[in-house]
């Protein structure tokens, strides 16, 4: 059987190469409805005359289930809100209601293109899905197929480069964005500081340290007296904190993504009797998951930064956005509950960005949809904080890319003008 | 497994049984048969990418990729015997190998080789360490490596990309073919998965397949033929790591993309699930596993993608109770039902009915006397 | 002419002390018996000679030490074990069992007169060559676990025993074939054995352990009715 495998294996292969020629010859022309074949100015998939499809791929079980499920409930409430209103006149005249296809990848980044895959003939644009890789997987695949990947929760850089991500925008900062913010209110301080400087040994970490340096460049006030990093993957930063507890610096830039690492840090810096104001990345700044085990009332002062309001929080809750976000949010977003996740309240804001984007558009085309998504100055969004908006014509900027400080207040958070 | 080997056994081998399994055999012996349905089957295979469409060709060629994927697990857990919770490693491993030779520019034949030995050699030296402990130790180091490879992943980032991870779009449709790229990229993970199951349907066949089926059988007995159990589980291991490796190469070629999150621990566990699902020690079965992995979670989220995680359980229970040896034993627990009921009966291939149960009950009675008088 | 001589070999599994000093020569073409009671140490002289337990003092084959060696170079020197409670792989048919016996061998030719012969040998395998193992009754498994031994054409075979749980006219018809096997092929044989009857029929001398300790060592003709005998099998 084997002596004769050969010979069977070659005319195999002989037969099935003149079959494939021919039908590809054949069937080349015929074979259409792959994307990139559609005329120009005819409608792109996913929009008829009084409807629009969104897509989102997105984790909606596993660890990343909680801030997932939050990055679709958002913007379904707001366009369910709208819906229900009628729908919402697009700049072409007509009066569409607003659909999500949603589709769970458990942040698997296979997955993710996979989903995208199956939406992309089906959809108009896709929007809102959470995760670095998972939005990575299919990034160039967008591309290619010139399908809108608009305003996704990621901070990597790369999707707000217009160069390198022509059809991409992200939404929310950019990690340097946030180092930036508290650089330039540091650097407008008074006095003189000597900065600690605590990152994590990777992108995340990098990109905050880039942003703050880069803001208190030629700021005569602040030395940074020592920089040390440690990796994702450590269980203690004890011999970090005991060291540059011993620097003298009386700010530490703390640039950390990891939960109990942050309130170890917190607590040993107690321990030393070292107090110096700290910074802390808006992920891992929690009230409730990190200050107060932390015990960060300790400090002079704890300092993150922001650009939402936070529903929880007693000073909003008589403010209107919240109370109509809330509502939808239960009415038609199939989240019961209060918010546990900020991603939430940012997927609602990029209901009212894309609404904003839709109201511009002139051609019921993915072209012209990226035009006027790419076209919005000074948005100010239901939730968003004074001083905060939306602005996508900036070059290698996300959507969002102004943040404010904001300090501890022992409860949350309050907004800062200037470093006391 | 084994409950089913043994009744369906005397069945096939009672005297009288005889005559049809022969014609059975007979047909399938004719030359027309022998070469017509490999090559039928190969002409299948090579008009699919032609006549489906772009979403069924590329959900067709994620189902190679982990099919591959299964293939190699199976090979050292299916047929040798011994648990690996580390497969996943190894598709990272040849992923990331192939994103970097392309992204630095090297020959894609060159890459591809890289891609097969640099996982094969990981995968050797963590046998040649975790072989000698034997039993549940060697599950426990398998159970390390995807956990040492995500952070791992994550801090090499001159190679990685850290966790931002690694692009590499290098299959595109060559010019004047005619073809999509998702054609393309389907006929790739056809021909080069195609030849990986044939390999791996001679080597599972010949000699040494017969070896890792007697070390998987009884170590003391392999041991007393002259077979060395430690270095043939080396053996499955490292083709199972190979194996792994260009699995990784098709995930990139369908993909093309790679992080630290493609290698994660939970993705090991399913690559099991789907093993097992698919059939164990089967070729077959590690076809079918790829389907179970990649149609699933499609399917699931299709019905509510809310739900996800407890329809996949869900579905995976009602597998196991139904089908204990995986879905490549459904045929025959099909006809196994056909011949109990009376209707299947008549249709049923006659000869072997009436002999089944005497047959069976022929070769049971000596051996349950023979130990009791013993006993 | 000694295939295979044991000179005060020891072994224990963990704290307790199994083999205390067992000393046995078997010459080429020679069947040696070891007899004992339960608990004696006769399987794992066995397995002391096939290198599945770790030993003291020294096990020579055919002039050369093989204490310490792995079983599978035992196994490569021509040393096969047919371990008690036989072993086959119930999944594959009789003629595969016989084939995988043969895994070592490259003469594709001889094995399938092996083949044969076992075949012959063994009539009632013959019957069920398409059967799986598991389907086997447990007098056919242990001649299975013979034959594929045979298989491996060894020049010594080590037999534990072959007459466990069998039926006394199975067993019988087990040795007469092993027997056969002997005049025939010349094959050198340990036997380790609970029935004393019948392994003399097998063996032309033996040694009687008693608590890992060879206590009575003589030809079959010497050892048959002594009173040594009987006490070892009452455990007295």
């Amino acid at each position: 059987m084997n002596r004769h495998f050969g010979s069977r294996q070659a005319i195999g292969i002989a037969a099935v190469s003149a079959l494939a020629l021919t039908l590809t010859a054949c069937g080349g022309g015929a074979d259409s409805g792959r994307s990139g074949d559609a005329a120009e100015g005819a409608p792109s998939p996913g929009i008829t005359d009084d409807s629009v499809t969104l897509g989102i791929t997105t984790p909606l079980s596993g660890a990343t289930a909680g801030p997932g499920t939050c990055t679709v409930a958002g913007v379904t409430a707001y366009f369910g809100m709208k819906n229900a209103e009628g729908g919402i006149e697009f700049g072409d005249g007509k009066t569409r209601t607003v659909e999500i296809e949603a589709l769970d990848d458990t942040y698997d980044p296979q997955q993710a293109a996979a989903n995208y895959d199956s939406l992309k003939g089906d959809v108009f644009a896709m929007t809102a899905g959470l995760g670095t890789p998972t939005n990575r997987a299919w990034r160039e695949a967008a591309i290619a197929d010139e399908v809108p990947q608009a305003l996704i929760m990621t901070g990597d850089p790369i999707f707000s480069d217009t160069d390198e991500s022509p059809w991409q925008l992200g939404f929310v900062p950019i990690y340097q964005n946030e180092g930036e913010a508290f650089g330039e209110l540091l650097a407008g301080s008074s006095a003189e500081h000597k900065v600690a400087i605590l990152s994590q040994n990777d992108d995340f970490g990098e990109g905050y340290v880039e942003g703050f340096k880069s803001a208190i460049e030629g700021a005569d006030n602040i030395e940074v007296v020592q920089e040390l990093t440690y990796e994702a993957t450590d269980t203690s930063v004890d011999a970090q904190i005991t060291e540059l507890a011993n620097s003298g610096a009386d700010v530490i830039f703390n640039a950390m993504s990891v939960t109990p690492l942050t309130i170890s840090a917190l607590q040993k810096a107690q321990q030393l009797n070292w107090k110096p104001n700290w910074f802390l990345p808006s992920n891992t700044s929690s009230p409730t998951a990190i200050l107060e085990p932390g015990g960060g009332a300790a400090f002079p002062g704890v300092y993150s930064v922001s650009f939402a309001k936070a529903p929880q929080s007693p000073a909003f809750a008589q403010d209107e956005d919240v109370q109509t976000y809330l509502s939808a949010l239960k009415e038609y977003g199939n989240y019961p509950d209060p918010p546990a996740f900020p991603h939430c309240q940012w997927s609602w804001m990029v209901g009212a960005t894309l609404e904003q984007a839709f109201t511009e558009m002139e051609e019921p085309t993915r072209d012209s949809f990226m035009e006027a998504l790419r076209s919005i100055e000074g948005f100010e969004a239901p939730l968003m904080l004074p001083d905060t908006s939306v602005t996508t014509t900036e070059a290698g900027q996300p959507a969002v890319s102004t943040v404010v400080v904001q300090k501890y207040n022992g409860r949350g958070y309050d907004t800062v003008e200037s470093f006391e | 497994m084994a409950s089913s080997s043994k009744t369906s056994a005397p069945a096939a081998s009672a005297p009288t049984s005889s005559a049809a399994p022969s014609s059975a055999s007979s047909f399938r012996q004719r030359p027309w048969v022998r070469w017509g349905a490999p090559l039928l089957l190969l002409a299948g295979l090579a008009v699919l990418p032609l006549v489906g469409t772009e979403s069924f060709n590329d959900t067709l060629a994620r189902i190679g990729v982990f099919a591959v994927a299964v293939l190699g697990l199976n090979v050292v857990m299916g047929y040798t015997g011994q648990v690996s919770l580390g497969q996943i490693f190894f598709l990272g491993l040849g992923a990331y190998v192939t994103a970097y030779g392309v992204q630095s520019g090297w020959n894609i034949v060159l890459v591809f080789v890289l891609t097969c030995l640099i996982p094969a050699v990981a995968g050797l030296l963590v046998a040649l360490a975790a072989a000698r402990l034997g039993g549940l130790a060697i599950a426990m180091v398998t159970i390390a490596l995807p956990i040492v490879g995500v952070p791992l992943a994550k801090r090499l980032s001159d190679f990685t990309g850290g966790s931002q991870g690694m692009s590499a779009r290098f299959v595109e449709a060559p010019e004047g073919s005619g073809l999509y790229d998702d054609q393309w990229q389907l006929y790739l993970v056809l021909v080069i998965g195609g030849i990986v199951f044939l390999l791996t349907y001679f080597l599972v066949r010949g000699k040494y397949g017969r070896a890792f089926a007697i070390v998987k059988g009884n170590e003391n007995v392999a041991s007393s033929m002259g077979i060395s159990p430690y270095r043939y589980k080396v053996l499955a291991f490292t083709i199972a790591s190979l194996i792994g490796g260009v699995s990784g190469f098709l995930y990139m070629v369908v993909v093309q993309y790679t992080s630290p999150e493609t290698m994660s621990f939970g993705h090991s566990i399913e690559l099991l699930v789907a093993m097992v699902i698919g059939g164990a020690g089967s070729i077959v079965g590690s076809i079918l596993g790829g389907v179970f992995y990649v149609v699933v979670p499609d399917i699931t989220n299709a019905i509510d993608p809310s739900l996800t995680a407890l329809l996949q359980g869900a579905l995976l229970l009602a597998v196991l109770f139904v089908l204990p040896g995986g879905l490549v034993s459904l045929p025959r627990a099909v006809m196994r039902g056909l011949r109990r009921s009376p209707a299947g009966r008549g249709s049923a291939a006659p000869p072997t009915t009436p002999s089944s149960t005497p047959g069976s009950g022929t070769a049971a009675e000596p051996t349950e006397t023979e130990r009791q008088g013993s006993a | 002419m000694t295939l295979l001589e044991l000179e005060d070999v020891t072994a224990s599994y963990g704290p307790v002390q199994v083999l205390d000093g067992v000393s046995l020569s078997v010459p080429e073409n020679g069947a040696f018996g070891i007899l004992g009671a339960n608990g004696a140490g006769k399987t794992t002289t066995l397995r002391a000679i096939s290198g599945a337990v770790r030993t003291g003092g020294r096990i020579v084959f055919d002039g050369k030490d093989i204490s310490g060696m792995r079983p599978d170079q035992v196994a490569a020197l021509g040393i096969a074990h047919v371990p008690e409670g036989r072993g086959s792989f119930g999944d594959l048919t009789v003629r595969e069992n016989l084939r995988v016996g043969a895994y070592l061998r490259k003469d594709r030719k001889g094995v399938d007169e092996d083949i044969d012969y076992c075949l012959d040998l063994f009539p009632n395998l013959q019957d069920r060559i398409r059967s799986n193992a598991s389907a086997l009754s447990g007098g056919e498994q242990q001649m299975l676990a013979v034959a594929r031994a045979i298989m491996s054409k060894p020049r010594m075979l080590l037999l534990d025993e072959a007459s466990l749980g069998l039926a006394p006219s199975t067993a019988k018809n087990v040795y007469d074939a092993i027997r056969r096997l002997r005049l025939e092929s010349g094959i050198a044989m340990v036997v380790v054995e609970q029935n004393a009857n019948l392994a003399f029929t097998l063996v032309d001398s033996a040694t009687v352990l008693e608590t890992g300790r060879s206590v009575l060592t003589g030809t079959s003709a010497e050892l048959k009715g002594m009173d040594e005998i009987r006490r070892a099998y009452l455990g007295g």
